[in-house]
């Protein structure tokens, strides 16, 4: 046995000590802590209050409503980040966008195609309920999103390229679709601003006391969070494109993808 | 031990226990394996015990968006990259 390979053994049983000690003691504190900060209390108490409604949200999550409301601008530029990575990871491949593959591909074999036929709907399914139920139970844009940019990912594998070099789902639809809900996240926060003539704050979401503008808060008697639901639901499209964009792009035969990187070898 | 705490909190710190050093192997096998395929199954199966993990500590939001990229996506992204990079590494 080499030095290298006895310090390798040691070092680990060393970091199983180390995480070990903490975890049997109860760890440092007691995690999760029996009582809460007062700045938890604090969102706890006016994120779904139905007495006081001068701060809330009409969510029940208050995890949502922190994310998309109270700190809706973080997720905002968070959001932006996530547009302008994508958007730079398809201009490495501006030259082949949208063109259909050169090698055909036949996918998987019958039984995983059927298999996965089935799955696939349970997929979306789950990923869209994950969306819609944002403002209720925990979830939202982010998470449904990428849930159901699992299943596109899988199904390039197990059907060939072809299912999608041939579907409706196009480059362009894609490409538009994301726009379209971008566009939606944006225009969100500024309605309450445009249709209050300036009176309204930007993401505002219920009524408050100088800026009567209020989403409606239910749907038939469903806490639907206002401004949330849309927002997780726009968020959730753009999510999914934005998934499904790049691993289309990346999913490329090598004979088409060396294309836009030929003479990298000899430098710029 | 602190003082006050239930049978409930222990079991989750028990629990939280042994997710993490069941982990532990399995992080060792993904940095030791020369099958590069193996090494991307075994660094999912320790993100599904790490979702775990998450979720004793009260962290649904968090579950749901690591379950769906560290298990579905980036296995599948590092699939890729080893597909062109070769399965075993010299």
């Amino acid at each position: 046995m080499k030095l290298r390979d006895v310090l390798f053994i040691a070092l680990i049983i060393f970091v199983t000590f180390i995480l070990l000690i903490p975890t049997l003691l109860g760890s440092i504190g007691a995690t999760p802590p029996g009582d809460l900060r007062n700045i938890a209390k604090l969102y706890l108490y006016l994120t779904y209050n139905i007495f006081n409604k001068s701060f809330w949200t009409a969510s029940p999550e208050a995890v949502t409503a922190i994310v998309w409301d109270y700190r809706g601008l973080d997720t905002l530029y968070e959001t932006i980040v996530f547009y302008t990575a994508i958007i730079a990871a398809l201009m490495l491949y501006s030259e082949i966008l949208g063109q259909r593959d050169v090698v055909g591909g036949i996918g998987l074999s019958f039984i995983v195609k059927r298999g996965f036929s089935i799955a696939l709907l349970a997929i979306i399914a789950v990923g869209f309920s994950t969306v819609l139920h944002g403002m209720l139970t925990p979830g939202g844009g982010f998470q449904g999103g990428a849930i159901v940019a699992v299943a596109p990912v899988i199904a390039l594998i197990v059907f060939s390229r072809k299912l999608f070099d041939y579907s409706k789902l196009s480059y362009r639809l894609l490409v538009a679709l994301r726009s379209l809900a971008l566009t939606g996240i944006v225009l969100v926060p500024l309605i309450p601003l445009a249709l209050t003539l300036g009176n309204g704050f930007i993401f505002q979401n219920q009524v408050k006391t100088l800026a009567r503008f209020s989403y409606p808060s239910t749907i038939i008697d469903v806490p639907m969070g206002g401004s949330l639901l849309l927002l997780n639901l726009f968020e959730g499209i753009a999510v999914f494109t934005a998934f499904m964009l790049a691993f289309i792009v990346l999913l490329y035969s090598e004979d088409l993808s060396k294309k836009p990187l030929e003479g990298e070898d000899i430098g710029y | 031990m602190q003082v006050g705490i239930g049978y409930v909190e222990n079991l989750i710190f028990i629990l939280m226990g042994i997710v993490s050093l069941t982990s532990i192997p399995f992080v060792i096998l993904a940095v030791k394996s020369r099958d590069l395929l193996m090494a991307v199954i075994y660094s999912a199966v320790q993100s599904t015990l790490y979702s775990l993990l998450l979720f004793l500590l009260l962290a649904p939001d968090i579950v749901l968006v690591y379950v769906a990229v560290s298990v579905g996506l980036l296995p599948l992204l590092t699939i890729l990259l080893v597909k062109k990079v070769g399965r075993y590494e010299a």
